[in-house]
């Protein structure tokens, strides 16, 4: 089972600014099931409040003052780690995002809860105007990477470019040539769609302004951190300034020039290590000389760094299967872990005492069951309607799946009743109690039978539920529905398959699919889903006021009309019964109780998002 | 011979290439590359899809891709392979060459063991068919046979590291704990050795009493934290040894190679109570090589000496006795420094990975590192792949010991030792080369599950996660190693036949 996202790519967004690629795929390793994922808008309160005084989910304060000597060993699955660029297609996974997350810092990253949070160690960004959306990116006077050059703007009109504007690859960004062929081989192309014309500025300097064109919520995931420009460059053989200059003048053989560095010079063959001068970070931590074996990467603590120093001086990231962890980590060959929260994991790590702090808590990932909403479908409106949608409804165990599945691994673990907000964020309890009454809190039987005569679809109702096979917990939450429903009058089938997502899924082969869709912290991405006729909504559902909420909550920069659309579009989803939330996935760390400064995420950063103020007490 | 040779090579490659297209057909179809990507909903999806199928070329048909990949790994023939790269950008070459190391380091020494326990045991069950020790080889033989690779695994890490490392701080045995491993170690020796009744009892009773005094004897010195041989034991370590060597081998009334025996025992401890200091202050690998190789070119030379009629078993007996007395000196080098490896790394056996990361310490340190992680993945290994060669031996020694030679060798009054070593050991050998053969081209392919619950990255991984990828090229590259290793193993088989059944190459 999966419940977090291997391939996930929220670290991508915090490295790229690749606001739109929020998507969390199976990732590399398909033994595993995971879950498709999307970027569900988690943090509508605190979207404009980023600073980090304000969200009790970003970094806080806990008095480091100097780097003490040591090294902590870390695992989140087993790698393995292929190079310093983590966002070319190549190479985009997440094991190199949590890597490259300690190597780059940017102007925002995620906190704990989703939140978007400012780090003010490495800049500041403000609003010059709305309409257009104009910003004003400052980096901070000290910010240097590790070899001693600054941070600036070099490095955004690299990372701009890097997602091949207009100028670079005519109809890419935009979509408009579906066979565009690209010059940089970014996973991103969201910097380049948004922001036409770029970064605005003087070359070399630590200040430029970006302009949107459109008015989008999301845009302050779209610029946060950059690679190191100049080593392009000097690898190009040009000059630093020479290929921020020619990126302004959309110099197309200069920076084409500079893409074939770009997408393979920082790919490494296994303990090959480059020059540390070819891999500078600006983060808290960089790349040790011949720190990567075969199983271990180390990072040390970058000298160089401006803002707050590390707590340990060595970051050690080792590549280790989930089976393997909770016996590395009782015999302290690691000293944090990651793994899949499976009940076994847990049930392992809890027995083997106060030596190891056991964590779980709720991922920015949740379950759900959606309807077909296709003509040729029972559920559609054009059969059953919404009185078998209910019918449906009202017999589906949610307290009973969360209970026999999730509790055993997070006793903490609720039944989800909203879709864009998670349990455990501040405005949850708000938008539920405005958008939904709890009619389906409990299995009514007898409710369910009514609703199916009323929908006048003769019983037994077939219906088929589909999910990306093989996946333990989903078979299991099938046969949950199975044994509930079939008293109700439905007869459910499981048709879970491994190639759910590439066949029935889109012919609509299916009257019930059952997934999970990963968060990122994203404001407008719901739209994807819910609107009519856009990519992510697979059952076809299509509801003119929802599309209008959508329309109003993605055109706006007003975090008040972000809450009150969410509470429209929740209220209606609800009503018209597109499918029915289930629960946030549950997340899983492990430590050595001897670690200080532990602090576990929702998000899909992982646990080593603050990684630099670990510390053997 | 010659044409035989290059007839099977012919064959050889001409199975590597159909092979190869096999492997690669099935490999490409086992999956969908684009699974995740098809699962994603990144509005730039169509985007992501046309880039990695840009990629991995899984635009082009099949035969095209493989004809591609054919053309590089062809110029293998010529030296200068082209395995192409994986699918983060990776070049296949490099990632064999570190995995195969990885996967040798690995195995090898498992191997290695297997056999040679294997061997022994099959051996000395045949000798005592149907003894108690007989099924109890057999049962245990096939219990370790049938465990789950991975199951074994967990249990070795949880009582052979997490509770030794435990145990370590405080090294103590209780009073029980030495009597119940006394009389186990005496139960299973007297069952070895056989014989009456009143020589089992006293085997048992005098390896027992020896046992409990070591017992004894390491508990009362924390020998566990502080453990050493020191040049007395290694004296009479290499005294026994040279002793079993000449009752095994040609007799102790063969006066030739008593001789030589003792002169290789004289020169190898004093060579040793020599060198012993430098190679503790100032060690290194050349040294230490050095020392081993003079050690045996010295016994050569006195073999080859001093052996006279006995030329020939002199000259084995001596070298056999350098090597096993070079391995007591490095055993005894190696726990000199374990004290020193345990300040700094206070869990010493660990359950994953192959090296400490970013360990400070001197060669010796990094030798014993090197070690410690090796131990749990070489006992996993070996006492997987003992059974095989236990069975197989006693099968075929069992064959051979029913031979008319062999009884006519009895009739002719050559006594018992001399008839199972020299007359029905050698021969029950031959059929064992086959396995052995195999068992080492299967060697450098790896072994995918203890690789995988010990964190090793050898070929196994490789091919895993190439698979998994639906990656082709390092799969193909696993396939070149390892379908190579397989043909030339094979080759070598039969040429060792030759070898040890004359009756082959007349």
């Amino acid at each position: 089972m999966k419940f977090r996202s291997k391939g996930a790519a929220t670290l991508g967004l915090v490295l790229s600014g690749a606001l739109v690629l929020g998507a969390c795929t199976s990732g590399d390793d398909p033994a595993t099931t995971t879950d498709p994922g999307t970027t569900t808008s988690a943090t509508m309160d605190t979207s404009d409040t980023a600073a980090p005084a304000e969200g009790s989910g970003c970094l806080q304060d806990v008095g480091i003052t100097e780097t003490s000597d040591g090294q902590i060993s870390y695992s989140t699955g087993p790698g393995p780690w292929d190079g310093y660029n983590s966002v070319t297609n190549r190479t985009y996974s997440t094991y190199n995002s949590v890597i490259a997350q300690q190597m780059v810092s940017g102007f925002v990253y995620f906190g704990t809860d989703g939140t978007i949070c400012e780090n003010t160690d490495f800049g500041s960004l403000e609003v010059l105007s709305e309409d257009p959306l104009e910003v004003k990116y400052t980096i901070a006077e000290d910010a240097v990477w590790s070899d001693g050059t600054p941070v600036t703007i070099n490095d955004y009109l690299l990372d701009w470019a890097a997602q091949n504007p207009e100028w670079l690859a005519p109809g890419y960004a935009n979509g408009d040539n579906e066979e565009a062929a690209v010059v940089f081989d970014h996973v991103s192309a969201s910097f380049a769609a948004d922001a036409t014309e770029g970064p605005k500025g003087e070359v070399g300097s630590k200040e430029f302004t970006v302009t949107f064109d459109t008015k989008n919520p999301d845009w302050k995931i779209i610029v946060t951190s950059a690679l190191p420009a100049h080593v392009v460059a000097k690898e190009s053989g040009m000059e630093p300034d020479a290929l921020a200059q020619a990126i302004l003048d959309k110099d197309v053989a200069s920076v084409t020039k500079a893409a074939e560095f770009w997408n393979n010079g920082w790919t490494f063959n296994p303990g090959e290590l480059p020059d540390v001068s070819l891999v500078p970070s600006s983060g808290p931590f960089r790349l040790m000389a011949d720190g990567w074996t075969d199983t271990a990467l180390t990072l040390e603590a970058n000298d160089k760094y401006w803002g707050t120093p590390t707590g340990t001086k060595n970051w050690v990231y080792r590549f280790l299967e989930d089976a393997a962890m909770p016996q590395a980590l009782q015999n302290g060959d690691v000293q944090i872990i990651e793994p899949q929260a499976t009940v076994d994991t847990v049930a392992q790590l809890s027995n083997i005492g106060d030596s190891v702090t056991v964590a779980t808590n709720e991922k920015l990932t949740w379950e759900h069951v959606d309807f077909n909403f296709r003509d040729t479908n029972v559920f559609s409106d054009a059969q059953g309607g919404l009185a078998l949608r209910e019918a449906f409804a009202l017999c589906l165990p949610r307290q009973g799946i969360v209970d026999s599945l999730i509790k055993p691994i997070n006793e903490d673990a609720v039944v989800m009743n909203a879709r864009e907000v998670f349990p455990f964020q501040d405005n949850y309890e708000d938008v539920v109690s405005q958008s939904y009454d709890g009619r389906f809190d409990e299995v009514d039987i007898e409710g369910s039978k009514a609703k199916v005569a009323e929908s006048g679809i003769a019983t037994p109702v077939e219906v088929r539920i589909g999910y990306r096979a093989p996946n333990q917990r989903r078979g299991e939450t099938v046969a949950a529905i199975q044994a509930s429903c079939k008293d109700a009058g439905f007869n459910v089938t499981d048709i879970g398959s491994g190639d759910f997502f590439a066949k029935d899924l889109v012919n609509g082969d299916y009257e019930v699919a059952l997934f999970a869709w990963a968060g990122s912290g994203q404001i407008a991405s719901g739209q994807n889903i819910y609107s009519t006729g856009l990519p992510q909504n697979f059952g076809e559902y299509s509801n003119k006021d929802v599309d209008a909420a959508w329309s109003t909550l993605a055109g706006s920069l007003d975090p008040e009309v972000h809450a009150e659309q969410t509470v429209i579009i929740e209220k209606l989803l609800w009503d018209t019964l597109y499918g029915l939330p289930l629960y946030a996935h549950p997340g899983l760390v492990a430590y050595d109780s001897t670690i200080q400064n532990v602090r576990d995420t929702s998000t899909q950063d992982g646990v080593s998002w603050n990684a630099g103020q670990w510390m053997v007490k | 011979m010659i044409k035989f040779i290059a007839k099977r090579l012919g064959i050889s490659l001409v199975i590597l290439f159909l092979g190869s297209a096999l492997i690669y057909i099935l490999t490409i179809n086992s999956g969908d590359p684009l699974q995740g990507l098809r699962e994603s909903n990144a509005p730039n999806r169509e985007n992501l899809i046309r880039q990695r199928t840009i990629n991995m070329r899984l635009d082009l048909p099949w035969y095209q891709r493989y004809l591609t990949w054919l053309g590089g790994a062809s110029k293998c023939l010529v030296g200068a392979c082209n395995l192409g790269k994986n699918a983060a950008g990776q070049d296949i070459n490099s990632l064999v060459v570190n995995a195969a190391g990885s996967t040798l380091q690995l195995v090898f020494l498992a191997t290695v063991l297997a056999i040679f326990i294997g061997v022994t045991l099959g051996v000395v069950s045949a000798v005592r068919q149907y003894s108690g020790f007989d099924y109890a080889t057999t049962l245990m033989a096939f219990v370790f046979f049938s465990l789950p690779v991975f199951w074994f695994a967990v249990l070795l890490k949880h009582y052979a590291a997490i509770q030794f490392n435990n145990w370590l701080v405080d090294p103590r045995f209780s009073v029980l704990t030495i009597l119940v491993v006394a009389a186990i170690v005496g139960f299973i020796l007297q069952a070895a050795m056989g014989g009456p009744v009143k020589r089992r009892l006293m085997t048992f009773g005098a390896v027992a009493v020896v046992v409990a005094g070591v017992m004894f004897y390491f508990d009362a010195v924390m020998w566990f934290r502080r453990p050493a041989i020191g040049l007395p034991i290694y004296i009479l370590g290499v005294l026994a040894v040279g002793t079993l060597i000449l009752y095994l081998g040609a007799g102790l009334a063969n006066k030739k190679v008593r001789n030589a025996v003792a002169a290789t025992a004289v020169v190898s401890i004093v060579g040793y109570a020599v060198m012993r200091g430098t190679l503790l202050s100032d060690p290194s690998i050349w040294l230490l090589v050095g020392c081993g190789l003079a050690g045996v070119v010295a016994a050569f030379v006195i073999g080859f000496f001093l052996g006279g009629f006995s030329r020939k078993k002199a000259v084995i007996a001596s070298v056999n006795l350098a090597v096993v007395s070079a391995f007591i000196a490095l055993v005894d080098l190696l726990l000199s420094n374990w004290n020193a490896y345990i300040t700094i790394q206070s869990r010493p056996i660990p359950t994953v990975g192959s090296q400490t990361p970013n360990l400070t310490t001197d060669f010796w340190g990094h030798v014993i590192d090197t070690l410690t992680h090796l131990l749990l993945p070489t006992i996993t290994l070996t006492v997987v792949s003992i059974a095989g060669y236990t069975r197989y031996t006693r099968a075929s020694m069992l064959d051979v010991l029913n031979q008319d030679y062999i009884r006519t060798a009895r009739s002719k009054g050559i006594s018992e030792r001399n008839v199972i070593t020299r007359h029905a050991l050698r021969n029950s050998l031959i059929p064992l080369a086959t396995i052995v053969a195999f068992d080492f081209a299967g060697l450098i392919a790896g072994a995918v599950i203890t690789e995988t619950v010990f964190g090793w990255q050898g070929m196994g991984n490789l091919f895993r996660t190439g698979l998994l990828a639906v990656d082709p090229n390092p799969v193909m590259g696993f396939y070149v190693v390892t379908g190579t290793a397989a043909v030339v193993m094979n080759m070598l088989a039969d040429i060792a036949y030759a070898f040890l059944d004359p009756r082959i190459s007349r």
